[in-house]
């Protein structure tokens, strides 16, 4: 049971850890990192949540699962994103025309 | 309820099998919306003549299973989410500015209209966690189709997109910790007004006011929205920040306890009369076109919060019909707007506001959809928009106590009609005209001109109208 | 609802200028005999629609025409004596005025634009008056401004859009204020047909700080248009609009629309009693009469002819206001001829002021003095008109404000009466030096030969015929409304029936 609410509060800092580190981080690389923090917190506590009541709830582990598909999936795409972006700003470094 | 599925799987396998077979023909998406359009027009017969209808998915009950409800106003919303992807194809498909022609757009928006006929339709916390997901993913993959300049942008709202999802995501887990259920049913006839269910509810509630650019969180849209192709502009604003707005309203008129609907009911008022003013404001003062009608989104969605706020704090189950009329009103509207805007910056050759003058000589169609369509976001009768507000003022002008928040409405109008009329006035101006960069394309801009004048159909058509929202809302 | 031509006719008398106008935004400039033809089509077909819907009246027909629009309130156009009395002034002056209209802007550019707003214009107009709820009414009040800003902002230029913006402004601030004040009846009792008396009788008592706002919010809306004192800053600035567009427009059908909101808001929606009741006439009545004064004062002061002019019709607009605020059945016998009179007279001295600018390029007063020997006929309209203004008998202007002083005198309120004499004398003292100056004065240079005029010799060829035939044709009406007044089928005796149906007597 302790072990339960233990995990569900290390989720809630992990997300609020990601949160915080999406708010304050600049960079691109670093705020998909953040999210996917944020991601983790919120596996964490519905894995939590699922063992709390004594036996071990399906469907929320189910969840999990499709919830980590998507994460990975969008974590790819915004990681392809953020080097097109990065290679585009490169390129227009030199000629001082692109403004951040 | 098979025609409603069809209405959702003919986009999805059209869109898989272009993926698939790399097809990257207008043709397919353009008959697969037609289709979709046709089956979801048959829906709603059906769900006029028969009510409401459910489906078990997979033949799995609530609570395990994910239910799929077909109600009039869902009917409605599929109505006219095929209806506006079929324009905005055909436009896509014709218009020489669109450059939307053998790209992946097509693939694209036959997803994006499959995820959000999903989320019409779905009726369960998760489901709608999923296709919020996948809508926000291919809206992304929409607006960088327009080019490495909107990268920025499209990062800017994908990571935005992506921490919004995980708040929601996180309320539902704190809902399904207390509850045990996911079936939005289920969970109104459970929900107690808890702190669990409170910090769940916030969670859900910020995420998705994120993701449909609600005021305060409205930040990313402007940029983002005009920064993407004419096309996929028009069915960001019309349709994609309309879906978590229906999470947001099924998930506070239906499960939020009621002691807690009222305290929120202002907030989300207060935010709407907040936004009508702000966004009106950004608009009237942005010197580029497409960033304009962008605000003017920012600043339409104000009025639905408004109708949402009124709605919790007054238990009013009449003004979500306002709400919904302003939803589509907006969307048919701004389908023109930005099909209008962007027909005329290709062919003027810039992007500011200020290349419009002389706009009624040179561009006169596109023009005249754009001050049509603004017509009805100011709400001059008789527009969809003038139906819409006139339903929302109803009950507050009948008590003099509630004459306040007429006041807002009325700021709201005079605010809108200076936007679009900042833009209407300088283009009668003949003195110095911008002299077009090549031909305008006469089809284009009729084709912007026709979901103006459906618009303005609407407040013909208000009566049926209000019947079956007011049949889903209740 | 079936549909016989009763029921269609209203929609028809809507339709006869809407179609054209349509259709004429879709022809090519050069097109010029095609849009003339598409033009007096609708004007002849109007004109006959209308006579046929007078005819109707007179032998107690009912022409209703109904289709559902909002919830408590269907999109209604009715034939009633009022609105027809509006519709037919406006019909008529259509006509003279898209005459003029066509011989005023041979070759000017934008022909198909102008002329196709022109019939929406007179459509809204028309639709306006047959209204026969409020929400119908709001609606082809709100579509006259959008079809009127295009032609205020028709030439394009400069000062031209910033009279547009100041246009739009007034207006569709004042459109907000009506769709309020509409939208705040509604939540009460919905949209009902108007009728003589009023509806609202019944809420007097449990309603009436919504009353009271609702009736602020529908006279402020309405004052836009009808030019009341704070709200008519708007007219003055949209006279650099074309001379046929200021003559219809904006002396005729849209002051006019806001003066005829405000009657059917007193008599038909409201009622006389409630409004007493509720004491809303007096501020009405103070507000009508200090426009009227001040309208005046402001004329005295102009350069322009038209700026004079247009001042004059904010004072002169406020007369209907005020005969409908003094409550009696005199006085409102005397607005509502004042409604056609002031409208044949005003309408006349723009196609004078018209005439005078195209042919000899004459805007200011002064640049007046001795144009009676060169364009005797215009002069000779031109005096008639602002003879009537003034009062003299036995002109339209004369006879209506007879009236106003006699409802005056029956209600109590002498005080009105001064206000009448005080604007008379004003009236005079702007009107008489055009009128002495025009004929006695000598020309400070000979006149123009032939560079800008259509044409040269004092008398039937002073000006191009387009423009002078309308102009003479509205002078004679406006003397003929004055000297026939006594009969059943002129304006007055048209208000008198009116009157008596909505007085109950």
């Amino acid at each position: 049971m302790s072990g339960a609410s233990l995990y569900l509060g290390l989720g809630v800092l992990l997300w609020l850890l990601g949160l915080h580190g999406l708010l304050r981080l600049r960079h691109p690389l670093r705020r998909i990192m953040a999210i996917n923090l944020m991601g983790s917190g919120t596996f964490m506590v519905m894995v939590a949540l699922a063992s709390r009541s004594g036996h071990n709830d399906p469907v929320l582990q189910a969840l999990v699962v499709t919830g980590l598909v998507v994460a990975v999936s969008a974590t790819a795409f915004a990681l392809r994103l953020a080097v097109a972006h990065q290679a585009h700003r490169s390129r227009q470094r030199p000629t001082g025309e692109h403004e951040e | 309820m098979t025609l409603a599925l069809a209405s959702l799987l003919l986009p999805l396998g059209t869109a898989l099998l272009m993926l698939l077979l790399r097809l990257r023909s207008g043709i397919w998406v353009i008959a697969a919306s037609l289709g979709s359009l046709l089956c979801a027009g048959l829906a709603l017969h059906e769900v006029i003549e028969q009510g409401v209808q459910t489906l078990a998915i997979g033949g799995w009950r609530t609570p395990l299973g994910i239910r799929f409800e077909l109600s009039s106003l869902t009917a409605v919303l599929l109505v006219f989410t095929a209806m506006t992807h079929l324009l905005v194809a055909i436009y896509a498909q014709h218009s020489r500015h669109s450059h939307a022609r053998n790209t992946d757009y097509w693939p694209l928006s036959g997803l994006l209209h499959a995820s959000l006929a999903a989320l019409w339709l779905s009726r369960d916390l998760f489901n709608w966690y999923v296709t919020l997901e996948l809508l926000g993913l291919v809206a992304v993959a929409m607006i960088i189709l327009s080019g490495p300049r909107a990268h920025a942008p499209a990062l800017r709202y994908l990571l935005l997109s992506l921490a919004a999802s995980l708040c929601y995501l996180l309320g539902v887990a704190l809902l399904y910790g207390r509850y045990g259920v996911l079936d939005l049913d289920l969970l109104a006839q459970a929900s107690e007004a808890d702190h669990s269910t409170r910090m769940a509810l916030l969670l859900m509630t910020v995420g998705l006011m994120l993701k449909a650019a609600l005021w305060p969180l409205h930040l990313w849209l402007p940029a983002a929205h005009s920064s993407a192709p004419t096309a996929v502009s028009a069915l960001l604003s019309a349709l994609v920040v309309k879906g978590p707005l229906f999470i947001l309203w099924l998930l506070w008129s239906r499960v939020a306890p009621v002691d807690m609907t009222e305290s929120a009911g202002l907030l989300f008022a207060l935010a709407g009369i907040v936004a009508l003013l702000a966004g009106g404001w950004a608009a009237l003062r942005t010197p580029l076109l497409k960033t304009l009608v962008a605000y003017s989104t920012v600043a339409q969605l104000g009025y639905a919060l408004l109708a949402l706020g009124l709605l919790l704090r007054w238990q009013q189950s009449e003004l979500s019909v306002a709400l919904w009329l302003f939803v589509l009103a907006h969307g048919l509207a701004k389908v023109s707007m930005f099909l209008a805007a962007g027909e005329m910056q290709a062919t003027l050759g810039s992007k500011r506001v200020a290349s419009l003058k002389g706009a009624t000589q040179t561009m006169p169609v596109a023009m005249f959809a754009f001050a049509v369509a603004g017509g009805s976001l100011i709400g001059l009768p008789p527009s969809g928009g003038f139906v819409a507000k006139w339903v929302l003022l109803q009950p507050l002008l009948l008590e003099p106590i509630h004459w306040p928040w007429a006041l807002g409405v009325l700021l709201g109008t005079l605010a809108s009609a200076a936007y679009v009329f900042r833009v209407v006035a300088l283009s009668f101006d003949r003195a110095d005209a911008t002299p077009p960069d090549y031909d305008p394309d006469p089809f284009a801009q009729w084709l912007a001109l026709l979901p103006a004048i459906a618009v303005w159909g609407l407040a013909l058509f208000s009566q049926p109208l209000i019947l079956w929202l007011s049949e889903a809302s209740g | 609802m079936n549909a016989t031509w009763t029921n269609l006719l209203p929609l028809g008398i809507v339709l006869s200028s809407l179609l054209p106008g349509l259709l004429i935004f879709t022809l090519r400039e050069e097109q010029t005999r095609l849009r003339v033809a598409l033009n007096l089509t609708g004007v002849l077909l109007k004109l006959g629609l209308v006579g046929l819907m007078l005819w109707g009246v007179a032998r107690g027909l009912e022409f209703r025409f109904s289709i559902p629009f909002l919830p408590g309130g269907e999109l209604v156009l009715q034939g009633d004596a009022l609105s027809l009395q509006f519709v037919s002034l406006s019909t008529v002056l259509w006509l003279a005025t898209t005459i003029y209209a066509i011989g005023y802007l041979e070759d000017a550019p934008l022909r198909s634009r102008f002329f196709g707003y022109f019939s929406l214009c007179v459509s809204a107009t028309v639709g306006l008056a047959l209204a026969g709820n409020l929400v119908t009414f709001l609606l082809f009040y709100e579509l006259l401004t959008l079809a009127t800003f295009p032609l205020v902002v028709h030439r394009g230029t400069p000062q031209a859009l910033q009279a547009g913006r100041v246009y739009l402004t007034y207006t569709l601030g004042g459109g907000a204020l009506l769709l309020m004040g509409v939208a705040l009846l509604h939540s009460l009792t919905g949209s009902p047909q108007f009728s003589a008396g009023g509806y609202l009788l019944p809420l007097l008592e449990t309603r009436t700080p919504s009353l009271i706002l609702a009736f602020a919010l529908l006279v402020g809306g309405l004052g836009v248009k009808a030019a009341l004192l704070p709200l008519h800053g708007w007219l003055p600035q949209a006279m650099v609009a074309p001379a046929p567009v200021s003559a219809l427009l904006h002396a005729v059908a849209v002051v006019k629309a806001g003066a005829f909101g405000i009657v059917r808001v007193v008599y038909d929606v409201y009622g006389v009693e409630p409004v007493q009741a509720l004491g809303l006439h007096l501020p009405l009545l103070a507000l009508a009469a200090a426009t009227i004064i001040y309208g005046s004062l402001k004329a005295l002061q102009q350069r322009e002819l038209k700026k004079l002019l247009a001042y004059s019709t904010v004072s002169q607009v406020s007369y209907i206001t005020l005969g409908v605020a003094l409550m009696g059945p005199i006085a409102a016998v005397g607005a509502l001829a004042h409604l056609v009179h002031q409208g044949l007279m005003k309408v006349t001295l723009f196609y004078c002021a018209g005439n005078f600018a195209e042919t000899l390029g004459v805007h200011r007063i002064r640049e007046m003095d001795g144009i009676g020997q060169r364009m005797p006929l215009t002069m000779t309209a031109f005096t008639l008109a602002a003879l009537g203004m003034i009062g003299v008998p036995p002109t339209a202007g004369f006879i209506s404000k007879w009236y106003l002083g006699l409802g005056a005198l029956e209600t109590g309120q002498s005080g009105i009466l001064l206000v009448l004499v005080l604007s008379g004398l004003l009236n005079a003292a702007y009107f008489l030096p055009l009128i002495y100056r025009g004929w006695f004065a000598t020309p400070k240079a000979p006149w123009p030969a032939a560079a800008t005029a259509r044409a040269g010799r004092p008398g039937w060829r002073e000006t191009h015929w387009m423009l002078l035939a309308p102009t003479l044709f509205t002078a004679a009406l406006a003397l003929l409304a004055g000297i026939l007044a006594g009969t059943g089928f002129s304006p007055l005796g048209w208000s008198q029936l009116i009157i008596n149906r909505e007085f109950d007597l």
